[in-house]
C-alpha cells in the first residue's frame, strides 16, 4: 500500500449507532456502531435476514442511515459519498455482471467506471482474468458461464482499482471447495499489502480462517465482538461430539434429555447436532466418559465419540442461542444456495 | 505494489463517464443483432404491405387532404419512422430491468461514475439505435418508391437532405417521451414481462387513433378527438411535414409561421413539453430507485 494513504488514527471504518428502518417499518440495524482500523481482515456474522446485507450497504453508500453515522476511508457516506465510492470494492450477496459481456469486458467496464489509467489496463485484466481462472474463456460471454464462474468474474471486478477497503457480501458463496481455497489466499493476500477487508459470510470456517476479529449480529444488533479466539473462549472448555447408529429425530431428541438429565456437567449446552449431540462445557474432557456411559446404560448405541476445540459454529450457537430458528435460518440460506 | 496508487480511482469526468456507459450499451446492442432485426422488421412489415394493400384506395383521400397529388409511401414513411422510434424507446426499459435484475444497475450505483452520465449514456445508445433504424426505413422507403413510379429523391422528400435529417431528428425528439415511460413502468414494475406488455399494449391503439395511416378529416368524430390528445400525431405529422415540405397538421390550426413550419412549430412544442413532463418523472424515479433499497 501507498505510504501517502496510511493516515495515523482514521479508521478505515467508523460506524456510530447506526440504525436503518424501511420504509415498511422494519427496524434491519438498531445501533450498531463498530471502529475498523485500516489494514485489518473484519469479519461479519449472522443467520440470514440479520441486518448483515443491509449493514453492508450502508456503509457502501447504497443506502443512507435512518440515523447515526458513517465514514468510510476518512469520508462522511452521506455527505461525501462520490469520495466513499471511489475507496471501496464491493461484492455484492447477489452475483452482478453483464451476461452478454464477456469475461474480458466485464473487468474493462470495471476498469473504467473506476478509473484505472489506460496505461497498463490490459495487464491489469488479464492478471485478474488469471486470478479468478478464467483466462482461457475471457472472450467468451459471460451468460453461458457456470454459478461458480459468474462469481469469480464478479470478485475480479471488485478488485480492478486496487481499493484501500473491500467490502465482500458472502464472497464464495457457491464456489467450490477448491475455488474458495483460491479467493482465500488472495483476499489474504491483498490484507497482507494493506487493504482493509469488511466480510461477510455464513462459512464460520471462514470466517475463523481469514479475519483478525469478528462481530456477530443477530436482529439488526451487535451480540458479539471479537477476534476468533476470544470469541472461542466464550464458549469456554471443549466440545464433544456424540454419534449414534440410529440418528433419527426423535431418538436424538431422546438422547438430548437423557444427556441433559445425567448430571455429567453442570454447565453443558447440548445441542442436537447433524446425526448426533454436540455438547459444549468446560469439563467437557474430563467428564466425557461419564456422558457416555450415561448414554450406554439409557440404551444408546453410540457409535463415534470425539472431544475438540470449538470452532466458530459453536461460538455461533452460544451466543445467538437456541437452535431451533438458526436451524430454520440455516435451512433457508441452504435453500438460497441451492437456487 | 508500486503501481497502486496510479491505478486506484482518480475519478473521471462527466463527459468520460457518459462514453463508457453508452460503449457498454452499444457493446449489448450489437450482441443481439437478432433483437434488432426483429424490432426492425415489425415496421417493415407495415411499411410495405400497407403500400401494397392500400396504396391504390388511399390517393384520392390524401391528395384532397394535402391538396396535392402525394404517393402513399411518402405519406405512410413518416408513421413508419415514428412507430420504429416507438418499439426502440420500448427497449430502454427492458434493458433497465436486465440491469436490476442482474445486479449492475446496483454495481453502476456503488461505483464513482456520475448517475447522470450513467443514463445519458444509456440513453444516447438508444438515440443512436434510433437514428440507424429509421434511416433503414427511410432508404427502404425511397427503394419502394422508386419501384412503384420511379420517383425522384426530391419527390419522395421534397425538403431534400436537409429534410431528411429533420425527420431522423424528430424520431429521436419523438422517442424521449416513451422512453421515459417505458423506464417507469420498468422501476414500477421491475419485471420484463410486464415492462413489454405494458408498453406494447400502447404500441397499437396509439398508432390506430392517430394521423399515421389515413388523414384524420375521412375518420370517425371520435378518432379525431383522441387523435388530437395523441403524441403520435404530433410526431407524425412534424415528420410529414418536412417530408411534403407543406403544413399537414388538422388537429391543431395554427398559421402565423407560414409553410411546413405551421406544423413544425405546434407539434415540436408539443413534443418537448410531453418530453420533459415524462422525463422529470422518469428522473424523479431513478432517483429514488437509485437512494432506496435495490433489492
Amino acid at each position: 500500500m501507498g505510504a501517502g494513504a496510511v493516515r495515523a488514527g482514521v479508521n478505515a471504518i467508523d460506524a456510530q449507532h447506526v440504525e436503518l428502518t424501511y420504509a415498511d417499518g422494519t427496524e434491519a440495524v438498531r445501533d450498531v456502531s463498530m471502529e475498523i482500523p485500516e489494514g485489518e481482515f473484519f469479519g461479519f456474522l449472522g443467520a440470514n435476514g440479520a441486518g448483515k446485507t443491509t449493514t453492508i450497504k450502508v456503509l457502501v453508500t447504497l443506502l443512507q442511515p435512518t440515523s447515526g453515522s458513517v465514514t468510510v476511508n476518512g469520508h462522511d457516506v452521506e455527505a461525501e459519498p462520490r469520495a466513499v465510492r471511489e475507496s471501496i470494492g464491493y461484492m455484492a450477496q447477489e452475483t452482478s455482471i453483464d451476461g452478454e459481456l464477456t469475461a474480458r469486458e466485464n473487468v474493462r467496464f470495471a476498469c473504467e467506471a473506476y478509473g484505472v489509467s489506460a496505461d497498463g489496463r490490459a495487464e491489469r485484466i488479464d492478471e485478474l482474468l488469471d486470478l479468478v481462472d478464467l483466462a482461457d474463456v475471457a472472450d467468451k460471454q459471460a451468460k453461458d458461464f457456470s454459478g461458480g464462474m459468474k462469481k469469480r468474474l464478479d470478485v475480479a471486478t471488485a478488485l480492478v482499482h486496487e481499493p484501500p477497503i473491500v467490502f465482500l457480501d458472502e464472497p464464495t458463496t457457491g464456489l467450490d471447495p477448491k475455488a474458495r481455497n483460491r479467493l482465500w489466499e488472495y483476499f489474504e493476500r491483498i490484507n497482507e499489502r494493506g487493504t482493509t477487508v469488511f466480510l461477510t459470510t455464513q462459512y464460520l470456517e471462514e470466517a475463523d480462517q481469514l479475519c483478525d476479529r469478528l462481530s456477530v449480529i443477530r436482529g439488526g444488533e451487535i451480540v458479539a465482538s471479537g477476534s476468533p479466539d476470544e470469541l472461542k473462549a466464550r464458549v469456554g472448555g471443549a466440545v464433544l461430539d456424540v454419534e449414534f447408529a440410529d440418528a433419527d429425530d426423535e431418538t436424538l431428541e431422546r438422547a438430548r434429555e437423557v444427556a441433559a438429565d445425567a448430571g455429567v456437567f453442570e454447565d453443558a449446552d447440548i445441542e442436537v447436532s447433524d446425526g448426533g449431540l454436540s455438547v459444549r462445557s468446560a469439563s467437557a474432557r474430563r467428564h466425557g466418559t461419564d456422558l457416555l456411559v450415561a448414554l450406554n446404560e439409557a440404551g444408546f448405541s453410540v457409535t463415534g465419540f470425539n472431544v475438540r476445540d470449538p470452532t466458530l459454529d459453536d461460538v455461533f450457537l452460544a451466543i445467538t442461542g437456541d437452535g431451533l430458528d438458526d436451524e430454520a435460518s440455516a435451512d433457508d440460506e441452504a435453500a438460497e444456495v441451492a437456487e | 505494489m508500486s503501481t497502486e496508487s496510479q491505478q486506484r480511482a482518480s475519478g473521471n469526468g462527466f463527459a468520460r463517464d457518459t462514453w463508457i456507459n453508452l460503449k457498454r450499451w452499444v457493446v449489448k446492442t450489437t450482441r443481439n443483432p437478432f433483437v434488432m432485426t426483429v424490432s426492425l422488421l415489425n415496421p417493415i412489415i407495415f411499411l410495405v404491405l400497407f403500400t401494397e394493400v392500400f396504396g391504390q384506395i388511399t390517393g384520392g383521400a390524401i391528395s384532397q387532404s394535402l391538396g396535392t397529388d402525394a404517393s402513399y409511401v411518402t405519406y405512410l414513411v413518416p408513421a413508419i419512422v415514428v412507430q420504429t422510434s416507438l418499439i426502440a424507446a420500448t427497449t430502454s426499459g427492458i434493458g433497465l430491468v436486465e440491469d436490476i435484475e442482474s445486479g449492475m444497475f446496483e454495481k453502476v450505483l456503488v461505483s464513482p461514475m456520475h448517475r447522470g452520465a450513467v443514463f445519458l449514456g444509456k440513453s444516447l445508445s438508444e438515440v443512436l439505435r434510433i437514428v440507424i433504424q429509421t434511416s433503414i426505413i427511410l432508404v427502404l422507403g425511397y427503394v419502394l418508391l422508386y419501384v412503384d413510379t420511379g420517383a425522384s429523391f426530391h419527390e419522395y422528400v421534397a425538403t431534400g437532405w436537409l429534410g431528411l435529417l429533420g425527420v431522423v431528428a424528430v424520431g429521436v425528439v419523438f422517442s424521449v417521451w416513451f422512453t421515459a415511460f417505458s423506464n417507469v413502468m420498468a422501476l414500477v414494475t421491475r419485471d420484463q414481462e410486464s415492462t413489454i406488455i405494458a408498453v406494447n399494449l400502447l404500441q397499437f391503439p396509439l398508432l390506430f387513433l392517430s394521423s399515421a395511416f389515413l388523414p384524420l378529416d375521412i375518420l370517425p368524430g371520435w378518432v379525431q378527438t383522441v387523435a388530437a390528445l395523441n403524441p403520435i400525431t404530433y410526431g407524425v405529422d412534424a415528420a410529414r411535414a418536412l417530408m411534403f415540405g407543406q403544413d399537414v397538421m388538422t388537429v391543431v390550426e395554427v398559421t402565423s409561421f407560414g409553410g411546413m413550419w405551421d406544423t413544425l412549430v405546434p407539434a415540436l412544442a408539443v413534443l418537448a413539453a410531453l418530453d420533459l413532463v415524462l422525463g422529470a418523472v422518469a428522473v424523479h424515479f431513478l432517483n429514488q430507485a437509485s437512494s432506496s433499497s435495490v433489492q
